[in-house]
């Protein structure tokens, strides 16, 4: 008899709080029309800043009493898509989204607002907006720009005798890969290289981004419009997968980004990695004096292309929904543009985020970590090139492309069983 | 049935007839609004162009069509099925040899039962990235210290990956199944048993002539539960292998994820999902009537 008291009593207040919870959604709806209280709702996917964008929205919830900022974080680019899908179809729209380039672009155009006036957008460099723009219109803002190329250990290749200032070519990468391999006892590391196949988005999306870049010419819109794929570089392309498997820790079909960046890379059991300065708050968080000092990176050699330059691109863009009030949509510009262009805005973003900022204005030593400097002076020197695999068919590049190098690592299949693979799996998503 | 309650037994047939009803509302509003319409209208989306976002075009049987020549698909549900037949055989030995083993009469079976039981608490997401740590690192480790090759690469091959999946998946079920058996043989009244044991039958003979057919009903659960289960797996198969190497891992959820929502073709996904509930519904009807069939009143 308790018993039944007591269920009772927690079912009637269940029931309470969800009457009670309906209610709250509706007076907020109410009171955003009277212009008083404003409240924007951001679902955002960068795992990596969530702490210091959550500091950041405080501080301007500060300087702007009657707005409300609501941050929800769902991690990485898969689950982050899947995600906010399931949040538009449950009627909970998000005021302020994430896109990813031109095919989430296409997908979500009905829901996104025009972005051309911000400050923002006029302060955005060249060639961060492409990926965002349809028709000269401009729908989402660089979050940053992000490059990649083979990360190294700045100690071991001292050891081993390696001027890395003269690495700008495949082939003398490729020499550097042997000396070290020839001195691996000595330098007491396992392999030269970590070569994390089973992340599909390391080899589907980055290692093959660099072959296609030149194909499309750099242009994500071009990747974007294109029927087919012809591995144009594909030998290069197959010289460096082959290169970084072979000298890698094995069985390299297995390997994830955790084992290859914090068990093997910041242990100093692997001396090279093919990574992006995204890693630095990763390895900052294991060893921070190794994070600081002693860790650069190499260019990402194409053979017969650029081969002393570092791919760079923006990983994601800041998206308005355009379905939402008057008031909200403001102010979301509002909060976008006090964080890219203001003073304090800019402060946060380069010393807390540790973003390389897409914008302009800001001072080029805004950047500490010798990853992202690096890259910066690469861009500064006309050093870059654009990423393309935004362009890609959706899923190709991770569930076709990578998932056939996992099985060609294996020895599963021939290199020109997977180009064909390849090139027919585009044209079909094309078609 | 509202009719049989009418003319057999009560007198104010409607009133009774009204409270049978009232009583069922909230399970059948349960039913129908969280099962029945999101069926069908999963039904109706399967026939559509859906992406997940925009508005839909009805374009009938396209996606269906387009499914005969997808052989990752087909991949993915024969390794499903290959997976189901072992993972079935395994899962009940084990469940059933467990339950034989704390049901007898031996020191600490509460505590040992509980300890069967436990891995089923543990969400299948980590259990896949426990398990992913044990098979990569610490089967590579004892490779490295025995030089045993079998150690070697585990998840990197079809083979390994497949078995690391059943393995897992057995590991964390069989003491669900463990549960339901023991509330059978515990059900199993010690008169028969006594009098097979001065009949002199032997432990084996008790097993398979007496324990066994009381047991079948059990069988006929868990049966039932795995089957429907390891078609069902995904959380193991994203966090343990996702499919790799090459896609030759992913079973048929797996697969209609990746369609959905990373490749975005929500509809073609629905319509995956359509021929899978075809499937698990064939079988799993199959095998209850089969089963049923065998059971024995006591």
């Amino acid at each position: 008899m308790k018993t039944k008291k007591v269920l009772s009593l927690i079912l009637s207040a269940s029931l309470a709080v969800g009457i009670l919870s309906g209610c709250g959604s509706a007076s907020k709806a109410a009171s955003t029309g009277t212009a008083k209280k404003v409240t924007v709702n951001i679902f955002q996917f960068k795992v990596e800043f969530k702490d210091a964008f959550e500091a950041a929205t405080k501080a301007y919830e500060a300087k702007h009493s009657n707005v409300k900022i609501n941050v929800t974080t769902v991690g990485g680019g898969e689950d982050y898509s899947a995600a906010l899908k399931a949040k538009f179809n449950s009627g909970d729209e998000p005021d302020v989204f994430n896109i990813g380039g031109p095919s989430d672009l296409q997908t979500w155009k009905a829901k996104l607002a025009d972005l051309t006036d911000t400050n923002s957008a006029k302060n955005a460099l060249d060639g961060t907006l492409q990926g965002a723009s349809l028709d000269g219109k401009v729908y989402g803002l660089p979050y940053n720009v992000e490059g990649y190329g083979i990360i190294y250990n700045k100690e071991l290749l001292k050891k081993a005798g390696i001027d890395t200032t003269s690495i700008n070519t495949f082939d003398k990468l490729t020499e550097a890969v042997k000396t070290l391999d020839s001195k691996k006892k000595e330098l007491g590391i396992q392999a030269v290289f970590a070569f994390p196949c089973k992340e599909t988005w390391v080899t589907g999306l980055h290692t093959s981004n660099a072959f296609f870049s030149p194909e499309f010419d750099g242009d994500v819109m071009k990747a974007f419009n294109s029927k087919t794929v012809t591995f144009k570089y594909g030998d290069a392309l197959k010289a460096m997968i082959d290169l970084q498997n072979k000298y890698s820790v094995q069985p390299t079909a297995s390997l994830d980004y955790s084992s290859q960046v914090e068990k093997l890379f910041s242990t100093g059991k692997v001396a090279m990695i093919q990574q992006g300065n995204w890693v630095a708050p990763t390895i900052d968080g294991i060893d921070k004096d190794f994070a600081e000092n002693g860790i650069g990176i190499l260019p990402y050699p194409v053979k017969g292309y650029k081969e002393d330059c570092y791919p760079m691109g923006v990983p994601n863009y800041w998206a308005v929904n355009v379905t939402k009030s008057a008031d909200v949509q403001k102010t979301a510009k509002d909060f976008l543009d006090w964080l890219y262009t203001s003073d304090e805005g800019k402060k946060i973003v380069s010393e807390q985020f540790k973003f390389i900022p897409a914008y302009k204005g800001y001072s080029t030593d805004s950047v500490k970590e010798p990853l992202g400097k690096t890259i910066l002076a690469a861009a500064n020197a006309g050093k870059t090139y654009g990423w393309v695999f935004p362009g890609y068919p959706n899923g190709w590049g991770m569930d076709k492309f990578g998932a056939d190098v996992q099985l060609y690592v294996s020895g599963k299949l021939t290199w020109d069983k997977l180009v064909a693979n390849e090139e027919k799996a585009w044209a079909d998503a094309r078609k | 049935m509202g009719r049989g309650v009418k003319m057999n037994r009560s007198k104010k047939p409607k009133k009774r007839e009204m409270w049978y009803w009232l009583f069922l509302i909230p399970s059948i509003a349960a039913l129908l609004f969280v099962v029945i319409i999101p069926f069908l209208v999963g039904i109706y989306y399967s026939l559509t162009n859906w992406d997940g976002v925009n508005p839909t075009k009805f374009i009938g049987f396209i996606n269906y069509k387009s499914l005969i020549g997808d052989q990752l698909f087909w991949n993915a549900i024969i390794f499903t099925a290959k997976y189901a037949f072992v993972f079935i055989i395994i899962i009940n030995i084990m469940g059933l040899g467990l339950a034989m083993l704390v049901t007898r009469v031996i020191p600490g079976k509460n505590l040992m039962r509980t300890a069967f039981y436990l891995p089923n608490l543990i969400g299948g997401l980590i259990l896949g990235f426990i398990w992913n740590f044990i098979f990569v690192d610490v089967f590579q480790t004892i490779a490295e210290k025995t030089g045993i090759a079998w150690f070697n690469g585990w998840l990197s091959t079809t083979n390994t990956g497949f078995w690391g999946i059943v393995i897992i998946t057995a590991w964390q079920m069989a003491g669900y199944v463990m549960i339901i058996y023991i509330a059978y043989i515990e059900n199993v009244p010690m008169e028969l048993i006594e009098a097979a044991q001065i009949d002199g039958a032997s432990p084996w003979q008790q097993f398979k002539n007496i324990i066994f057919p009381l047991i079948m009903p059990a069988f006929t659960i868990n049966l039932f539960i795995t089957l429907s289960n390891s078609f069902k797996i995904f959380d193991q198969n994203l966090s343990l292998t996702k499919g790799a190497p090459g896609n030759t891992t992913q079973m048929i959820t797996l697969n209609i994820y990746q369609t959905a929502f990373s490749q975005d073709h929500m509809a073609l996904g629905q319509a995956k999902a359509v021929i899978m509930f075809i499937i698990i519904a064939v079988i799993s009807i199959a095998q209850v009537y089969y089963t049923k069939n065998k059971e024995v009143e006591q």
